[in-house]
């Protein structure tokens, strides 16, 4: 192909955020500057995929960027049907956010110059072959959601601000430590090259000590972003603070990188690692299901149950990870997928309700359902596709990763095993059925002034239709997805 | 025959055309200046154009030619005195609104060119009569610069000092040049630093080379001989500020390159020295150290820039430890990004003096309502000081830094600077978040003069654009790295 067409994913958003920061500052002009961006960039990506079908999405491009005799530096991008399923969840949330997000009145060009920004930065995560740039793209998302949820979030915004900062920064240079450490012994002494490519090529030769310690500082860079159960403690502080449109990309895109990571860096390089820390992953796998499940029954705000619902089912892609074989990593790339998308509907919902009703706490709502019947079914139909009822894609990708499991499971003769992963699902089901039944049903409740609750926007309407749209779609055809990973060496053979 | 043809004559200035158009420029530019002060400004700015002309012309070329044993044209001193017509261009642009003084406008372009013609001498000198003459042609100037706001009690105060500590730093660089002269017999650097190399240590060669890296210490503002800096960087204009700053201090680092550099090369042949290697790890690491923690505890922006200063000078010490030609091109790098961003920094500061806003930090509050544009362009020379990418200042630190990587003797030197760029970021940070998130105390809107948002954008398109796509440059370091030895 002679256009670069990678390299233009990451160009058009970056000037439609240029071009959305000069607007006519008024609400309505930026925000459709950035619908026009995003929407291009889906445009380019669907393209993308329609012209790389053939090829298994396979493509990639290399430019070089620095080259010294001691330096390698390239700004090499390129995708799998992995990296593009990312892309492609990225540009479509992206612009389903900036259409959703119909009312932001503060300051509304940085707003979303700072959305689109943040497009840019994930965008490059999920194309970079080169250890330095995705270190780079790596970073470059955390200052934009940095300033959205400190410039537009809630009370305590400063303090859960910088919070998410301190954690994903310090995990991000552990990460960075990780990334010199393998370059260096992957250099053997001759110059550094920071390629994906060289570092593959020479990591047969890393003795299997080396591998398990590289795995444990790469995985705890992970593992905070995904994040796992003990560094989990920023996310519902973020969540809780950030604006709406914030929130859905932090769950529904930026988490992903974590599991994303695992997959493309710590599984590819460092197979020997991988099994070393097999057992140590499936424990936190399954204390991040359960711990998140548990967690969010007792919670009392409704943004805050679904951000632990969220910690919940990452802990389901890990587990899927954790089995090391091709289904279950497969799967556990389906999961990141559905629960991208079910989860930004989620968010939405509490947007709304945070917006039009003013409050969000479960305690004092009641019987929605008869006020507010647009916005009833898309929180119950989010609700169900979460708690993953067949039909919806949550459901197939929940399946195939504890099926992974139970075959591991098998192989290993500790068969039992397989009821803390099934207890996840009674859990879930049960926080999203009460959830609902305190909030949609029952009485109207008389501790809000409901006179005044409008119902949801057309354009928010809109967004949440398109994305519930998607979740049915690949819910009841999830072999489009599953296609596009068939072919990932890693996905044929599993960790070997 | 002995008639000297035009060929000859121009044969001989052709290494030396763009000094020779500096000469020509300094002498006129007096006359320009007692009509018309900008006039004789942009007059400058016209002669620093044409000799980067010639310079780039030169370096494109390829052209090497020495100029009687004395000077020689090569890449690096190509690429040296381009950092110098560059500095002196931004500093003649944004002498330009003329805020420092109504008189003697023509006398003050006059000096900053016969500065600059005095650095590149130092970045050309092949002998050591040239180097002292060069570095003293710059000092002298500076003296004078400083003082140049007559009427402000402060800039007297700090060219007083500045005279002293120059003087002493004169006097021993011209002790140990003539006792090193006096051990190798010549005056020419090679030489000297071929006699140096071979280590023979005596009590001459070691007085010698302490006397001499004191006296360039001074202008480099090395740790213990730093003290003069921050006074004089508060009290001198801060156009002169930010020809001190970046363009001064680089002629001090090319001084010691070309001597104690050129000296650890040749000794590679004779085992090395490294017990002098040593030495300037150690400087270094003190140099960047007690730059960065005295930093923190500034109020006063110019004290703050000016500590910062003391900590790259640490930094760019790091060459003549690791004295590799990798190192050096790393060392050349950060030089040059230095002029864009520490220079962008002061002008930035010299744009908001110039319309009434204070030197401390916490005038700078809420400066991203008043003046976005510049608060922007200061957020990223702050960034680029502190190496964040992908500014050009992360690359020249990366580049300089991982040279300390191969030979590991080196390896606690560079975690130490790693550590203090880390600690620098809080003091440069600290900025931003005064630009940025406080609450400004008034909220009317600073214009900047014209030729400083042009001086400014110059600075910030250079330090985005060696961001994005750095090879260029660091071909051009790497080419002026390895035509050093001369």
């Amino acid at each position: 192909m002679d256009i670069p067409m990678l390299p233009l994913l990451l160009i058009v958003p970056l000037i439609g955020a240029i071009v959305t920061l000069f607007m006519k500052k008024d609400k309505k002009h930026s925000r459709y500057a950035a619908i026009i961006f995003s929407a291009v960039t889906l445009v380019i990506t669907l393209y993308f995929i329609y012209d790389l079908w053939s090829a298994d999405l396979v493509s990639s491009e290399s430019y070089k960027w620095v080259d010294t005799s001691f330096l390698k530096i390239g700004f090499d991008v390129g995708v799998d049907g992995m990296s593009m399923l990312m892309i492609m969840l990225t540009s479509v949330l992206v612009l389903l956010v900036s259409v959703f997000t119909d009312s932001e009145s503060d300051r509304p060009n940085s707003f979303f110059a700072l959305i689109l920004a943040m497009e840019v930065g994930l965008m490059g995560v999920y194309m970079a072959q080169d250890y330095f740039l995705f270190y780079i793209f790596w970073e470059v998302t955390l200052i934009p959601m940095f300033f959205l949820i400190s410039g537009w979030g809630g009370p305590r915004r400063h303090y859960a601000a910088i919070k998410f900062f301190i954690y994903t920064h310090v995990a991000s240079l552990v990460m960075l430590i990780g990334i010199f450490a393998l370059v260096t012994e992957a250099a053997a002494g001759g110059a550094l090259d920071f390629s994906f490519a060289s570092v593959k090529a020479a990591s047969a030769g890393f003795a299997p000590l080396f591998q398990t310690v590289m795995f444990g500082l790469l995985f705890f860079g992970f593992a905070v972003k995904m994040p796992l159960v003990p560094f989990h403690t920023w996310l519902p502080d973020a969540h809780v603070e950030a604006p709406t449109a914030g929130s859905v990309l932090l769950a529904a895109v930026m988490l992903k990188m974590g599991s994303y990571g695992i997959i493309r860096i710590c599984l590819d390089v460092l197979p020997e690692g991988a099994k070393d820390w097999q057992n140590i992953m499936i424990v936190l796998a399954i204390v991040a299901i359960l711990y998140g499940a548990y967690a969010c029954i007792a919670q009392k705000d409704l943004k805050k149950m679904v951000a632990f619902s969220s910690i919940s089912h990452m802990g389901m892609v890990l587990l899927g990870i954790a089995t090391l074989s091709g289904e279950g990593i497969q799967f556990a790339i389906f999961m990141m997928f559905a629960h991208g998308l079910i989860t930004s509907v989620l968010f939405m919902v509490c947007g709304i309700a945070g917006h039009n009703i003013g409050t969000r706490e479960i305690p004092l709502l009641g019987g929605l359902a008869g006020k507010m019947p647009i916005f009833a079914a898309f929180m119950m139909f989010g609700f169900l596709a979460s708690l993953g009822l067949p039909g919806l894609v949550g459901f197939p990708a929940e399946f195939g990763i504890i099926m992974s499991y139970f075959e591991y499971l098998q192989s290993i003769d500790l068969l039992w095993l397989v009821v803390f992963a099934l207890m996840s699902l009674l859990l879930t089901a049960g926080y999203y059925l009460w959830a609902a039944q305190r909030t949609l049903f029952g009485r109207e409740t008389e501790k809000v002034d409901l006179s005044k609750v409008h119902d949801v926007s057309r354009s928010e309407a809109l967004a949440l239709g398109v994305v519930c749209a998607l979740i049915a779609l690949f819910g009841l055809m999830p072999s489009i997805v599953m296609n596009m990973l068939a072919n990932m060496p890693i996905i044929l053979t599993g960790v070997v | 025959m002995a008639f000297i043809t035009l060929q000859d004559v121009t044969d001989v200035l052709m290494p030396i055309l763009p000094i020779f158009i500096l000469i020509v420029a300094a002498l006129i530019a007096p006359a320009i200046g007692t009509k018309n002060g900008k006039a004789a400004g942009a007059f400058t700015m016209i002669a620093a154009i044409l000799a980067l002309i010639v310079t780039g012309y030169y370096l494109y070329d390829g052209y090497t030619d020495p100029f009687m044993n004395l000077f020689a044209f090569n890449d690096f001193t190509g690429l040296m005195a381009a950092m110098f017509l560059v500095v002196l261009f931004l500093v003649a642009m944004v002498s330009l609104s003329g805020s420092e003084s109504r008189k003697h406008h023509g006398e003050y372009y006059s000096l900053l060119i016969a500065a600059t013609i005095g650095m590149i001498m130092v970045s050309g000198a092949k002998d050591m009569i040239i180097l002292f003459i060069g570095i003293e042609l710059t000092s002298i100037t500076s003296y004078a610069l400083v003082a140049f706001k007559k009427n402000d009690p402060r800039s007297a105060e700090s060219a007083v000092k500045y005279l002293i500590i120059g003087g002493i730093s004169t006097a021993l660089s011209l002790y140990g040049i003539s006792l090193l002269y006096g051990l190798s017999g010549s005056t020419n650097i090679a030489v000297i630093a071929d006699f140096l190399a071979q280590g023979s240590y005596s009590w001459t060669y070691i007085v010698g080379v302490i006397t001499l890296i004191a006296g360039l210490g001074f202008k480099v503002a090395m740790v213990p001989f730093h003290s003069w800096a921050p006074d004089v960087y508060e009290g001198a204009p801060t156009p002169v500020t930010t020809f001190l700053a970046v363009g001064s201090k680089k002629m001090g680092f090319i001084a010691f390159f070309k001597i104690f550099l050129l000296m650890f090369i040749l000794a590679q042949a004779f085992g090395g020295l490294p017990e002098m290697q040593w030495l300037f790890a150690i400087m270094a690491a003190v140099t960047m150290t007690f730059g960065n923690v005295i930093a923190i505890s500034q109020t006063s922006i110019k004290r703050m820039l000016a500590y910062s200063s003391i900590a790259q000078a640490g930094y760019i010490l790091i060459v003549l430890a690791v004295a590799s030609e990798y190192a050096l091109a790393g060392g050349i790098f950060h030089m040059i990004m230095h002029v864009f961003m520490k220079g962008g920094a002061f002008i930035v500061v010299a744009a908001l003096a110039a319309r009434g806003l204070g030197e401390n930090i916490s005038d700078y509050r809420g400066l991203s309502r008043r003046a976005p544009l510049v608060a922007v362009a200061m957020m990223l020379f702050m960034f680029s000081l502190a190496g964040i990418p992908p500014l050009g200042g992360f690359w020249s630190k990366f580049i300089l830094f991982s040279s300390g990587i191969p030979d590991g003797t080196w390896i606690w030197l560079i975690a130490l600077a790693v550590i203090n760029s880390a600690i620098s970021l809080y003091y440069y940070a600290r900025v931003v978040k005064a630009m940025f998130v406080d609450k400004p105390l008034v909220t009317e809107k600073v214009k900047v003069p014209a030729s400083f948002k042009v001086a400014i954008a110059i600075c910030t398109i250079a330090v985005i654009f060696v961001g994005i796509y750095p090879m260029p440059i660091i071909e051009l370091c790497e080419a002026a790295a390895a035509a050093f030895p001369l």
